[in-house]
């Protein structure tokens, strides 16, 4: 996948899961969009589906200080790399 | 009133004030024993044997943690007796459910956990700082109220096993508050609850606890016991949002609560 298409891919996880529409790539998520850790577990159970795979303990671990969306597509595609 | 009348009237005043302070600091120091030498004694022996033997040491510790305020409330019943305890049987018989509940009190919390043998409810980070207390919180499952620096390991596990322990038939408790309201109009609230309710697919109960500030007013040290107060808890709401719905938004919840709340209140919100 693309950083393109990872990115649409989380735009389109936000506004269905969690009622964000349009969020600002850079924009601070929880600050502005009080995205939180509750979200944040979700959300990584949506990437486990993105990429197929389990993400460890330690990994979901690191998630807890993403905040914008450029952090998440990163993340991504750095979980999708350690896979590779 | 002659002056006479007026000075007996005026040392009698004092005297009932002085008795009332004597009963509410007696009150007070024995609650406070219960909960230091009264933990020791009578329940340390039996977290300490759960911690080392029991199965399933969450739920040993949760079921420890209610009994242990069970006892504390009915202490409060035996040394109150002008304060009248009314726990709708509906709440009592919540199962696998979200609660979500107006805040008043410190000892709102505690009184929930008195209700609910299978429960767990979210703490704020700080608590989790005092040594023992932590210990018993971490054993029963408790959730830390923010996810940074050391507390995000253990956030992620005990979120990820909550709709498991909510399906096996445990209560969450929350107060989506997230601080006493010090005028009983209901504040914004957090979405946090709400959001595990989706996550567990879970019915969400509405609850509402009124007058324990009264017996315990925040701010003040010692319980406010002699005067006449009725503590109700009453199950506003119960209900499992259509998760699955197109429709289905967090937010029309989340209002649909807060509308229960402050229609229960009588106050606006603030």
């Amino acid at each position: 996948m693309t950083r393109d298409e990872i990115c649409s891919r989380i735009l389109a996880i936000f506004s269905e899961k969690f009622e964000i529409d349009n969020p600002g790539l850079d924009d601070d998520l929880r600050e502005e969009h009080e995205f939180d850790s509750i979200d944040a577990i979700e959300l990584l159970r949506e990437i486990e589906v993105m990429l197929d795979s389990q993400l460890t303990q330690e990994e979901k671990k690191s998630a807890m200080t993403i905040r914008t969306i450029n952090d998440i597509v990163a993340y991504v595609i750095d979980m999708a790399a350690v896979r590779a | 009133m002659s002056h006479s009348e007026s000075t007996r009237a005026a040392a009698f005043q004092s005297g009932r004030a002085w008795w009332t302070k004597a009963v509410d600091l007696t009150a007070t120091v024995l609650l406070w024993a219960y909960f230091t030498l009264g933990f020791a004694v009578f329940f340390g022996p039996f977290y300490l044997v759960a911690a080392v033997f029991a199965p399933d040491r969450r739920r040993a510790f949760q079921w420890l943690n209610h009994l242990f305020y069970r006892g504390f409330f009915l202490l409060c019943r035996l040394m109150m007796p002008r304060q009248h305890w009314c726990i709708d049987p509906s709440v009592r018989n919540l199962r696998s459910s979200v609660i979500v509940c107006n805040h008043v009190s410190y000892i709102d919390s505690i009184l929930l956990v008195s209700l609910f043998a299978r429960h767990t409810t979210i703490v704020k980070n700080r608590l989790f700082r005092f040594p023992f207390l932590n210990w018993v919180m971490m054993g029963a499952g408790y959730l830390p109220s923010a996810s940074e620096g050391r507390m995000a390991a253990l956030m992620v596990e005990r979120l990820e096993s909550l709709p498991a322990f909510l399906s096996g038939g445990g209560n969450l408790i929350v107060f989506p508050e997230g601080t006493r309201s010090r005028t009983g109009a209901i504040g914004p609230l957090n979405s946090g609850a709400f959001k595990i309710a989706k996550m567990g697919r879970a019915p969400l109960a509405v609850c509402r606890v009124r007058n324990t500030d009264r017996l315990f007013r925040p701010g003040r040290f010692l319980f406010n016991t002699c005067q006449a107060n009725r503590i109700t808890v009453d199950l506003l709401a119960c209900w499992t949002p259509d998760y699955n719905s197109e429709q289905f938004s967090l937010k029309k919840v989340i209002e649909r609560v807060r509308m229960l709340l402050e229609e229960d209140s009588g106050k606006k919100k603030v």
